[in-house]
């Protein structure tokens, strides 16, 4: 059946806000449904979305043949080779291949380029483990994109930002792909996947395992051959054998044998099933640290917080800034009993101590901006000022975004003095999201923080894109260090008159990167888990960080 | 890989005549234009280490696509936090409809050209400044003097323009 005259144009309407990256849940599900439902849909999907291809292709030659020539660059023949590589022919596959997974399209605007570690996970455990050539980790170190462990023997275990758990038997062969990938070059693992980490992946030459949420087992020799046994919910295996390469389901208690030649089955060893159960180490990384709450519930003071660590446990005060009317209505319901309502006229300071030297911290919060909150209300949710000239005293500001050429319209984003980070889920949708931005300190001079941030207790981004406009660097201001400010645009030299339009409820600030799970169990239970808090008498494996 | 170098010249000749088409292929599944060269970017490493495995003569682009296809399946954890992509069941819908249409994504690629040609120059310099790298509605808004609000609505009147152009001009009796 023909699609009618008024559901085209709601066709047509979508597949722009789809290209456009402006798509809201509510369009993005009907979007979905209507594909899934109708041919004529999809054909007219791949039709608009096809022409969108064909406009990018187009606009590209015109825009490289406007260019000013010049000396064909490694960088400009990979920006330009999508689409003019017919000029390129003499190009040989293998710089084809240099280009593709030596670096990205776009590493002006996407990649730090980055000299310095890009740090995805932390050893979080271990137990009676040696490791092979120089490493000497112990619980608690960061672990970089790339890096290998040569596990001797013992058990590691490993924690990804994306909140997946690794724990490997030495011996061992590992590499940290990213926060969501690693590949298990020979030895045994256990790898733990919660909700929040789906998609994780192990892979080695035999086979690439997707976890959907679950804990399974892998083992592989030196030459490859390799046990996968689902421990608790289900894999998709994709083997990389020449003749079968079709997916399969693996459920709980599966097994199946991967190697070069195909896929076999494993008989079920009851032994094997038994050992990885409980294979856990037993040294977990712990560190002390202060963090502070701010719960908004308080009537006559509502910005009055507590500040809490292993021996610490008192209050932190603050205040609300605003006309009298406003501050009337500044209470609001929330995620968790009161929240704040930013109204566009509305500030509130309150202070963290440290907050402003460059060291590791943990700003969590529940947020929500309404569906229609024009561009102009997307001033900083959180903001404080960095007291160091590596962030040349500039302030860090996490807000959503309002550039839809810098990322999806909405995503939380968080600027400092060289460059931002953003997401990709809009926070403006009218419903509540759970934010935290974990910020620690970056070798690299141009890019002198790491900000990963996490929605809903997902991991979004670790990714920082350079600034490319800087204003003027701040001073040093004693005034200014340490204090937090909330709802509104934060200068040089203080707040600003831009606001935030939106609620925030449940402020947790850590002087330490907390680990996934924590970050997980601050959202669902609305405190940090006691667990996270080392006793003043319990030794520490590595002070923060 | 060891390619030989006949080989490396027929896969080059092979990637310059459609690579477009297989960055389209991989568009209309994850229609940002960076996730989208990134996949195309993962897919020609795939395509060079497989290519021994290709017979010539046969149809490149559908097997590319195919190896588009398992590309994006493999990356969706990456994707997954984002709005722009579909479940499984849904990619596997649209990824067969635009393996069906591609011969016709073609023609309406060589259509386009013809209806942007019919724009008045302020239009198609408009549209174009939007698609163009490193640029995007934003950007186009501030080059042609217009708001934000008034760029996306000119925008969807532009790329309905076009679409029923490029539809007239493959209709039968069309100039396509």
């Amino acid at each position: 059946m023909n699609l009618t005259d008024r559901e085209i144009l709601e066709l047509n309407e979508l597949c722009n806000a789809m290209v456009d990256g402006t798509i809201t849940d509510a369009q993005h599900a009907r979007l979905s449904t209507w594909l899934l439902e109708s041919e004529p849909a999809r054909e007219y999907y791949v039709r608009a979305v096809g022409q969108s291809a064909s406009l990018h292709s187009y606009a590209a030659e015109m825009h490289a043949e406007a260019a000013q020539p010049e000396p064909i660059s490694f960088w400009s023949w990979s920006r330009r080779s999508v689409w003019i590589a017919g000029a390129l022919a003499a190009a040989a596959c293998m710089a084809i291949v240099f280009l593709a997974v030596g670096q990205r399209f776009h590493p002006d605007v996407r990649s730090p380029n980055s000299k310095s570690p890009v740090y995805v996970a932390r050893l979080s455990a271990a137990r009676e483990t040696k490791w092979s050539g120089s490493d000497s980790l112990i619980p608690g170190a960061l672990l970089h994109k790339g890096q290998h462990l040569e596990l001797a023997k013992g058990f590691a275990e490993v924690t990804f930002d994306s909140g997946a758990r690794v724990v490997l038997e030495g011996p061992t062969s590992f590499v940290i792909n990213s926060a969501w990938d690693s590949t298990l070059t020979h030895g045994t693992l256990k790898a733990s996947v919660p909700p929040q980490a789906i998609g994780f992946r192990v892979v080695n030459r035999s086979v690439d395992i997707t976890d959907l949420g679950t804990e399974f087992t892998m083992s592989a020799n030196a030459d490859g051959i390799t046990d996968v046994l689902v421990l608790k919910g289900e894999v998709e295996a994709a083997p990389r054998s020449a003749d079968d390469q079709n997916t399969i389901l693996l459920k709980e208690s599966d097994a199946r044998r991967f190697e070069v030649s195909g896929v076999s089955t494993v008989s079920k060893n009851a032994e094997n099933f038994a050992r990885f159960a409980e294979f856990e180490p037993v040294n977990r990384f712990s560190s002390d640290f202060h963090y502070a709450h701010w719960s908004f519930d308080e009537t006559s003071t509502p910005m009055l917080g507590r500040y809490a660590g292993a021996v610490t446990n008192r209050e932190i005060t603050g205040a609300l800034e605003g006309a009298p009317a406003n501050l009337a209505q500044a209470r609001t319901g929330g995620q968790w009993q009161q929240a704040l309502r930013f109204d566009g006229e509305l500030r509130a300071r309150t202070s963290f101590p440290g907050l402003s030297e460059l060291t590791p911290h943990t700003i969590s919060f529940w947020v929500k901006v309404s569906e229609d909150s024009p561009l102009s209300d997307a001033y900083a949710m959180v903001a404080w000022r960095a007291n160091t000239p590596r962030l040349a005293y500039r302030p860090v500001q996490i807000s959503w975004n309002r550039n839809p050429n810098e990322g999806a319209l909405g995503a939380l984003r968080t600027d400092f003095s060289g460059g931002c980070a953003l997401g990709t889920t809009s926070l403006r949708d009218g419903r509540w999201h759970h934010v935290t931005v974990v910020v620690t300190p970056n070798e690299e001079a141009s890019i002198p923080l790491q900000v990963k941030q996490y929605v809903d207790g997902r991991l979004e981004s670790s990714t920082i894109i350079p600034g490319r406009f800087r204003g003027p660097a701040g001073v040093a201001d004693a005034e200014m260090n340490d204090v937090v400010w909330l709802g509104c645009r934060l200068g040089n030299t203080g707040p600003r008159q831009e606001r935030f339009r939106g609620e925030l409820d449940e402020l947790y600030i850590a002087d330490r990167a907390l680990a996934p799970q924590e970050i997980v169990q601050v959202m669902t239970e609305n405190r940090i888990p006691a667990s996270a808090i080392a006793r003043a008498d319990a030794p520490t494996t590595v002070a923060k960080f | 890989m060891s390619l030989s170098s006949e080989s490396q010249k027929q896969l080059m000749a092979l990637m310059t005549r459609h690579q477009r088409q297989i960055f389209a292929y991989i568009y209309t599944l994850v229609p940002r234009r960076h996730d989208a060269e990134d996949l195309l970017q993962e897919t020609s490493v795939v395509i060079c280490e497989k290519f021994e495995e290709f017979t010539p003569g046969t149809d490149f682009v559908a097997w590319a696509c195919q190896i588009a296809y398992w590309r994006i399946r493999y990356s969706r954890q990456k994707y997954a936090r984002s709005k722009v992509v579909f479940d499984q069941t849904v990619l596997d819908l649209v990824a067969r409809t635009a393996t069906t249409l591609a011969p016709e994504l073609d023609a309406r690629h060589e259509a386009l050209a013809v209806c942007l040609q019919k724009l008045n120059s302020r239009e198609r310099d408009f549209v174009l400044t939007r698609y163009e790298p490193g640029s995007g509605v934003e950007e186009a808004a501030r080059r042609s003097g217009r708001s934000l609000d008034a760029a996306y609505k000119a925008l969807t009147r532009i790329r309905k323009l076009l679409f029923d152009c490029v539809s007239h001009q493959m209709a039968p009796g069309g100039t396509a």
